[in-house]
């Protein structure tokens, strides 16, 4: 009790001090819990965006898909029976939002005079505008079912071939059983999934419109979106189950499975944001290791006394460090508190983000505040603190008593 | 059982190639309720004497025991806790710890030892009484004279009732009547609790209040003497024994 209170009283003697540790404590929380939580809703954005322009949460295939269907997608699709049969039971889940089909294949798109390979995409576009919100219509109109030939064009694409809304194109590819087909499609609108490289050459058609074109009643995949991307694992569990049980030959992927981009990115500002934390604490050692120095040079005889009168090295050990616990702890909470506030008002700013690369969207700033994020920058405050006190703490210990009394 | 036994104790100080011998052979043993005065010009060697009994220092050569313990054989930590239950400690400057009350710097030793805070404060309480500074229990350091200082660091050393204490020079920063009255409160708490007293200095009327002299010059024992008649400690009227 009375250790603890001295250790306190200590540091509310030299208040000055005591107040440029705590800045320096705090300095360090607030700048790495707003950068992290610039990382965490960056990392959101990125994700949710993959979701709902791409993804989904979660895809089912015909058994073999994912091996061989690059080689042979029309050999891995999933036939209109099954389609009906896998729709329901998958709709009948509760964390489930939609469930859509979709066929991809690769076409060559013309204008007459130039053609381009275009990665094509058959779609319900009443439910996959409700998945694919993230989707941007750049130009023109949103496709419907009664837009039977209608196509929605990769705003890239739509660019580089000049097109302008209601343009006719023709649209070439190969069948289900290996023969050539083309069929016409008018253009409805462009389109923007949020990655450049996609809407380069990427286009949406009515799924009627792309089986007919393909010969066939199949379709490549169905696209699950759930309520909440946290039930992916276990609706990715609860499906499979179900479908083994229904002798269903399908396979699963998330959307994390799919999304290499996404784990990429998340890896290289994880790295990022390590090294930088490492800089910041260092940074924050080096600033306050010194005045913890001060603070025991200053009171040598005090540290010579306690030792005669039978305090153990580990006795002065502890009185330093717990002081150093207590500016830490203080300079942490009050870090953690600011950064809240802090994170708050940068995302009620609205500051407007430079385009990322590889991005075709802009979005504003936001800086989320999870608790894992909190705790641990203010547990690495804390600890900061308590290490940069640990080399003085046990230097002051190893004084010799007599020299200490001397100092006056 | 003697408090203090020392046997061909020496101490030197490195200094070039001829060093310092402060301490030569000693040999001395202190018994139980002596008041000990240890005289001596400045530099003879007594804060030195003081710092090797108080197990602070190591000697060069020989041995100290106290309590029966032989200094060499303990580890720093066995030291710190004989320290903490056999020896107290005076010093010059008096060395209260400045953000704590009085009556904390006296509990303070008796918390290193472990005992609880509630036991620790009536402790505490009791030897500032012994003390006569029950209405300062309060106060901080910096608002205390310097006799009122140095009598919370008598309680702090008393509290933990040690075989001994030692004062190295604790008048050296009080005026004569302040020094006077300590010495007549030392040594009535030297009747009172039967403590030894090692008690170093240079002032002369200190040694009226003495049971043993010891002399030291250029680190040797010159003169060791005990007197009968003991301090006048029993002539002074009981109300200003604790002045
Ligand atoms: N730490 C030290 N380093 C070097 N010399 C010392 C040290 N401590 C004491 N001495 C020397 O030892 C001698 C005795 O000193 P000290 O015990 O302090 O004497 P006193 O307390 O009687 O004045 C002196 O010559 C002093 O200079
Ligand atoms: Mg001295």
């Amino acid at each position: 009790m009375l250790r603890l209170k001295l250790a306190l009283l200590n540091v509310l003697r030299n208040g000055r001090r005591s107040f440029i540790t705590l800045l320096a404590i705090q300095f360090g929380v607030i700048s790495l819990i707003l950068m992290g939580g610039f990382f965490a809703s960056m990392y959101e954005g990125m994700r949710e965006g993959v979701i709902r322009s791409q993804l989904g949460h979660i895809q089912i295939y015909q058994e073999g898909f994912n091996q061989f269907g690059s080689q042979q997608p029309e050999e891995y699709l999933i036939d209109g029976e099954v389609l009906q049969k896998i729709t329901k039971l998958v709709e009948e889940l509760e964390q489930v939002e939609l469930v859509t089909p979709r066929l991809n294949f690769t076409g060559l798109l013309t204008d007459g005079s130039r053609s381009l390979a275009v990665v094509v995409e058959g779609i319900n576009p009443e439910k996959e505008a409700l998945l694919s919100s993230a989707v941007k219509l750049t130009a023109g109109e949103d496709l419907f079912e009664e837009d039977t030939e209608g196509a929605l064009i990769g705003d890239g694409l739509f660019k580089s071939l000049n097109l302008s809304v209601g343009a006719s194109l023709t649209l070439m590819a190969t069948t289900a059983d290996g023969s050539f087909d083309a069929r016409d499609v008018t253009v409805i609108g462009a389109i923007s999934t949020g990655t450049r490289e996609v809407d380069n050459r990427f286009m949406r058609m009515n799924l009627q419109h792309a089986q007919e074109l393909m010969y066939t009643e199949g379709v490549t995949r169905l696209v699950v979106l759930l309520k909440d991307t946290k039930h992916t694992e276990e609706v990715m569990a609860l499906l499979s189950e179900t479908f083994k049980k229904q002798g269903l030959a399908l396979e699963l992927r998330s959307w994390s499975d799919l999304a290499d981009y996404y784990h990429e990115v998340v890896n290289l500002f994880d790295g990022i944001f390590s090294i930088v934390q490492i800089i910041v604490l260092a940074i924050v050692l080096l600033g306050i290791v010194n005045t913890m120095v001060m603070a025991v040079m200053e009171r040598t005889q005090e540290i010579g006394t306690i030792r005669a009168i039978g305090g153990t090295r580990g006795e002065v050990i502890g009185l330093f460090i717990s002081e150093a616990f207590i500016l830490g702890l203080i300079g942490s909470v009050l870090g953690v508190i600011f950064a809240i506030f802090l994170a708050q008002g940068i995302t009620a700013a609205g500051i407007m983000m430079p385009t990322p690369p590889g991005s075709s969207q802009t979005y504003p700033i936001r800086i989320f505040t999870e608790a894992d994020l909190l705790w641990k920058n203010g547990l690495y405050g804390l600890l900061i603190a308590v290490i940069s006190s640990i080399y003085p703490a046990v230097k002051a210990s190893r004084m010799l008593i007599t020299q200490a009394l001397r100092f006056a | 059982m003697a408090v203090v036994k020392l046997q061909g104790v020496s101490r030197s100080f490195p200094l070039g190639n001829k060093p310092i011998i402060a301490l030569d052979k000693l040999d001395l043993t202190l018994e139980k309720g002596e008041f000990v005065v240890l005289k001596g010009v400045s530099g003879s060697g007594k804060s030195t004497l003081l710092n090797l009994i108080g197990a602070i220092d190591d000697p060069s050569e020989g041995e100290v025991f106290i309590h029966g313990q032989r200094l060499s054989s303990l580890s720093d930590k066995q030291k710190s806790q004989l320290r903490s239950q056999y020896i107290g400690f005076i010093f010059q400057a008096f060395n209260l710890i400045p953000v704590l009350t009085a009556l904390e710097n006296v509990q303070y030793p008796l918390s290193l030892q472990k005992v609880a805070n509630g036991e620790a404060k009536d402790r505490a309480t009791e030897a500032l009484t012994q003390v006569g500074l029950a209405d300062f229990i309060n106060r901080r350091p910096n608002q205390l004279s310097g006799g009122q200082m140095q009598r919370v660091a008598i309680a702090r050393a008393l509290v933990t009732k040690p075989d001994i204490i030692l004062a190295d020079e604790p008048t050296a920063n009080l005026d004569s009547e302040t020094s006077k009255q300590l010495m007549d409160l030392l040594g009535s708490l030297n009747r009172k609790t039967g403590v030894t007293f090692l008690f170093a200095t240079h002032h002369d009327f200190v040694l009226s209040r003495a049971s043993r002299i010891l002399e030291l010059k250029d680190g040797h024992i010159i003169k060791d003497e005990r007197l009968k008649n003991l301090n006048l400690v029993d002539q002074i009227p009981p109300g200003e024994k604790v002045g």
